[in-house]
């Protein structure tokens, strides 16, 4: 579904990326773990096109994405949750959400996708009328997802969903996370939490220095001696 | 511009590049002073009225343009009320002309320091407040001057004006030129130096980056209060200058379109150069008072050209100096 | 004071304030979404009041006709300044955007104002009324023009407001004011959105002058009025807050109405820009806003 081959891409005189390849394929859970700095934030800003390539392509659903302003990349389906999740915080929640649903005008389509969202995270239904801005950081999370989520994505890339969580919100999120892959989302998350999200996810690519070093099914990485001993602290 | 220290001369033929050095350090490159030197044998070559006023209030709007820009240039604060402070000037030193015997010199000191004063105030004022609120701010004083010279008919005669007397007795044009190209002189050194001198510094910083600056320990309070003070001063240093040459004073001269037009050549010079909008006044006001007949087209040219230059070049005139020194440069070293 | 005069200012002040409500809408609006201080707004204003006379009185259209014609020419101005000035300047301005963007307007509007004095003549083109009426409020004898004038800029102030609360390009307008990154996350083509935004700034102020044809007539220096209160309301509102510039209007057009009756023309302004300054020091942000974003600050 996606496919990134050999991007670079950096800021300014900086490049950060060197020679990145993934792929995420249809229905596919991935995660992009490795330590601060590595990276991968940069990988995902890069494919929702917030900023340019320098060398390398990435292809979602057969078409070249590279170059593409971002609005035209996220109407395709290929939807960026951000770290700093990017909230209209004068708005009311409701507002939020419908928001998200901005690319599709069928209505009544989005009054659905709106129910859902509320069945996902029934916190949200209750704060609808709440400004953005006066919630709590794990609604704030579920929000951002829940946006996400109204514009129907067909691979929804997620950065570090549980930075700054309380461990009972991390919880929460990660079931959501883990029902919306249950109802056919393709999923990339970026996370720090290497643990957890092996657990969950299907298979993993792991960057350091702007380069992938290591790559594999979720079982295979756990397995593997260098990843447990640097990032599960295992000996 | 190079700042070379200068070691004692101890033989005539080190005289020349130490005076050289002074010169630099005050300011005074090679290419200025042929400039200042051209400005000042002007009236000798010509003696036609009309282009010698032409050159006084190129001369005049240039000043302007750099006092405008020590402060919009350098501590980033773009004084919308500028106008105001020039006209304070103009009506102090008027007062001073009409019912004191002091002499023109008191009434520009007068306007200077009352100037001054009001501007310390302004940036006082201004010390809460960040970016665009500081210049609306000031605009909103600026106004507020204009209001009051408007209303306080009994000391300034409202809209009817104040006639002022010139500068000395028969005063000619060449005369106004040399005196403003004197004042104009004085005050740019003065900028110059201090700009070069660690409150410059602490300027830029200001300017650059408030927050940074004032974690390293620049205090921004005292450094925009003295900014606002000088520049304030000397805005109403010239202003009193415009009083004695023009001959009348009118809340007019307060008002915003001038603030706009010393505001367009500090920036088609280049902000932060200093002299940029001096050059800017020189090209400009003569270009688009030979445009005679088209008097209004050459106010619609003033704003599409400011337009242009925001979108397109923005460093200004100042800018394509420097881009072009370093072409120069550049080939020197290839060569 | 009589109750009669208290009326009388009561209806001076609110029909004003409802005029100066209009225009801090638009200039608002601007400022919120597209980040730029329009100093070019008054010449719409303009605008909105030659098309206004050129409609009613050389092409004998009714009023309501002409005010509508008036306020969708000043929309489409309003779209090819965008699209001709600050779309280019967006794309080459990252840095001094907010300094480049308000040079930009202050050219714009010398450029305007000399343009209309080429085209038009410096002669006021005004009309004596809309409609030869007037009305009875609270005992005093108004103009239907003004009461008129007033509803009209009720009714535009409503509309924008529905606008902007209930419709989905409206949410997206809100959206790019508070977040452009996020806006763009979910879709929205900002350069539409700003060449929109304009347009409706736009429009307002075409509207407010073709509306008030009768009070100022249009000539071609007759924006500077309109710029300079339409900023007073905005900066006593909070810059970009749209809702705090419809109070802050009204505000504004009481204060000045009581004003000039205790203080003569005069002084009045020097009271209004006082107030202006002590509130600006005491809540630096203005009545209604709330932090400095710092995308403001250079």
């Amino acid at each position: 579904m996606l496919s990134v081959t050999n991007l670079q891409a950096g800021y300014g005189q900086l490049q950060v990326l060197w020679d990145v390849s993934l792929d995420v394929a249809q229905g596919e859970f991935v995660a992009l773990i490795g330590p601060n700095g590595a990276g991968k934030t940069t990988t995902l800003r890069a494919i929702a096109g917030l900023i340019p390539g320098r060398g390398g392509q990435v292809t979602f659903l057969g078409q070249l994405t590279t170059g593409r302003p971002p609005y035209l990349i996220s109407r395709t389906g290929l939807i960026f949750i951000t770290e700093e999740l990017n909230l209209f915080e004068a708005m009311t929640v409701r507002d939020n959400l419908l928001l998200g649903a901005y690319s599709s005008t069928d209505s009544k389509k989005n009054r659905l996708n709106l129910e859902q969202v509320f069945e996902l995270f029934p916190i949200l239904e209750a704060r609808q009328k709440q400004l953005a801005g006066t919630l709590s950081g794990g609604e704030r999370r579920m929000l951002a997802i829940g946006r996400g989520m109204m514009a129907e994505p067909r691979l929804l890339m997620v950065d570090e969903p549980s930075l700054g969580l309380a461990p009972k919100v991390v919880i929460d999120v990660f079931n959501a996370l883990k029902a919306l892959h249950g109802l056919g989302v393709t999923l990339l998350l970026v996370e720090q939490n290497v643990n957890h999200t092996l657990q969950i996810a299907d298979k993993a690519y792991v960057m350091e220095q702007g380069r992938i070093v290591l790559q594999g099914s979720s079982d295979e990485l756990l397995k593997n001696k260098y990843l447990s001993e640097t990032y599960l602290g295992r000996r | 511009m190079q700042q070379t220290t200068g070691a004692i001369p101890t033989c005539r033929s080190q005289a020349w590049p130490a005076l050289v050095a002074k010169l630099n350090s005050l300011g005074l490159s090679l290419p200025i002073l042929a400039c200042l030197a051209v400005l000042a044998m002007a009236p000798l070559f010509v003696s036609d009225e009309y282009t010698l006023r032409l050159l006084v209030i190129s001369l005049y709007f240039g000043s302007l343009a750099m006092t405008f820009d020590f402060t919009g240039g350098y501590i980033n604060a773009v004084n919308f009320g500028f106008a105001a402070f020039v006209g304070l000037g103009a009506y102090a030193a008027a007062l001073v002309a009409i019912h004191t015997a002091l002499g023109a010199w008191a009434g520009l000191l007068a306007g200077a320091l009352l100037t001054g004063l009001i501007g310390f105030f302004t940036g006082l004022l201004t010390l809460p407040l960040r970016g665009i609120y500081v210049s609306l701010m000031s605009w909103f004083v600026g106004m507020t001057l204009m209001a009051l010279a408007t209303a306080m008919e009994g000391v300034t005669r409202g809209a009817r004006g104040l006639i002022v007397p010139p500068i000395y007795e028969n005063a000619t044009t060449t005369a106004y030129l040399y005196i403003l190209l004197g004042m104009f002189l004085v005050v740019y050194i003065i900028l110059r130096l201090i700009l070069r001198s660690p409150v410059g510094l602490a300027f830029r910083a200001i300017g650059q980056n408030y927050d940074a600056a004032q974690a390293s320990g620049v205090n921004p309070t005292r450094y925009k209060l003295l900014n606002f003070t000088i520049s304030s001063a000397c805005a109403g240093l010239f202003g009193g200058f415009y009083a004695h040459y023009v001959g009348i004073v009118t809340p007019d001269v307060m008002s915003m379109g001038y603030t706009l037009e010393v505001m367009a050549l500090s920036f088609i010079g280049g902000s932060g150069s200093l002299l940029g909008g001096v050059f800017a006044a020189f090209l400009l006001i003569p270009l688009f008072d030979s445009l005679k007949r088209l008097t209004e087209f050459r106010l619609i040219l003033y704003g599409l050209l400011l337009i242009l230059v925001m979108i397109f070049y923005p460093a200004g005139l100042a800018g394509l100096y420097q881009t072009a020194i370093q072409k120069i440069n550049l080939k020197r070293r290839k060569s | 004071m009589d109750p009669n005069t208290a009326a009388n200012l009561l209806l001076t002040g609110l029909l004003r304030g409802g005029l100066y409500a209009l225009m801090a809408v638009g200039l608002a609006l601007v400022f919120g979404v597209m980040n730029i201080c329009h100093f070019a707004h008054g010449e719409y204003y303009v605008l909105g009041a030659y098309a206004a006379y050129f409609a009613f009185v050389t092409y004998g259209l009714d009023p309501i006709s002409s005010i509508i014609i008036a306020s969708l020419l000043s929309f489409v101005a309003g779209v090819i300044t965008d699209r001709l000035l600050f779309a280019p300047l967006r794309k080459r301005s990252k840095g001094d955007w907010v300094i480049n963007a308000f040079l930009l307007t202050a050219g714009l509007s010398v450029v305007l104002q000399n343009v209309y004095r080429q085209v038009f003549g410096m002669r006021y083109r005004g009309i004596t009324s809309y409609w030869d009426a007037s009305v009875q409020i609270l005992g005093l004898t108004v103009s239907a023009d003004r009461v008129i004038a007033f509803g009209i800029a009720l009714l535009a102030i409503a509309a924008m407001w529905i606008f902007l609360q209930k419709t989905r390009t409206g949410r997206a307008i809100r959206g790019v004011s508070q977040d452009e990154q996020g806006a763009l996350l979910v879709g929205i083509n900002l350069s539409s959105i700003h060449t929109l935004t304009f347009g409706l700034g736009s429009m307002l102020a075409g509207l407010g002058g073709a509306s008030l044809l009768s009070l100022s007539p249009a000539y071609p220096y007759g924006g500077t009025k309109p710029l300079i209160a339409s900023w007073f309301v905005v900066t006593i509102a909070g810059l970009g807050n749209v809702q705090g510039a419809v109070i802050a209007g009204f505000i504004v057009g009481l204060f000045e109405s009581v004003s000039y009756f205790f203080l003569g023309q005069g002084w009045q302004e020097v009271a209004s820009l006082a107030l202006l300054i002590l509130l600006l020091l005491f809540k630096p942000t203005g009545l209604f806003g709330t932090q400095i974003k710092s995308v403001w600050e250079r």
